[in-house]
């Protein structure tokens, strides 16, 4: 799984889009995401961490290539125009 | 595992589970081209709700849907952030 930079992400995203023009599926995934790096340990003492509160974690797929990338506030709103702009361009 | 009809009522129910338990709740976009559909899942892995289209007018609805649960998800805890009722 790739982690990537905003923009970055959204290059790569466009690729995807292309990419599964003719057949295939293109999933994006969303979902809120606290900052944590390391799991949960299974027992023993949880390691003393700080949960962030505006963060999400959006992920890309094809069936094959992996894309990720952390959203947090000051990125969100251009974000939301541009995941969905590819569809658009697409044009169903 | 419902697919809902009417996008009102998937966004109402979307959004009830969203803030039941933000953690858990993610939000899944499948486009197909070749086909020429979109479809959004909605799910915390008890409850599942489904909306598909191959509506380009539908692109636009949820697309801003997408947002506006993007925006919940990034909003700070001390500023509660109202939902926008289409």
């Amino acid at each position: 799984m790739v982690l990537l930079e905003s923009e970055q992400f959204l290059t790569e995203l466009t690729r995807l889009f292309q990419k599964c023009r003719t057949s295939g599926s293109v999933f994006i995934t969303l979902k809120k995401y606290d900052g944590r790096t390391k799991p949960v340990p299974r027992k023993g003492h949880v390691e003393s961490f700080e949960p962030a509160d505006n963060k999400c974690l959006l992920r890309a797929t094809d069936g094959k290539k992996k894309i990720s990338t952390v959203v947090s506030d000051s990125s969100e709103v251009s974000f939301g125009r541009s995941t969905c702009r590819d569809i658009k361009k697409s044009n169903i | 595992m419902p697919h809902y009809q009417a996008w009102e009522e998937f966004t109402r129910a979307a959004e009830k589970l969203y803030l039941a338990d933000p953690m858990k709740v993610r939000v899944v976009l499948k486009y197909r081209h070749c086909d020429g559909n979109l479809c959004i899942k909605v799910t915390d892995d008890v409850a599942c709700l489904l909306y598909r289209t191959d509506q380009a007018q539908d692109v636009k609805k949820i697309e801003k849907f997408h947002s506006q649960l993007m925006r919940l998800m990034v909003a700070k805890e001390s500023r509660s952030a109202a939902m926008e009722t289409d």
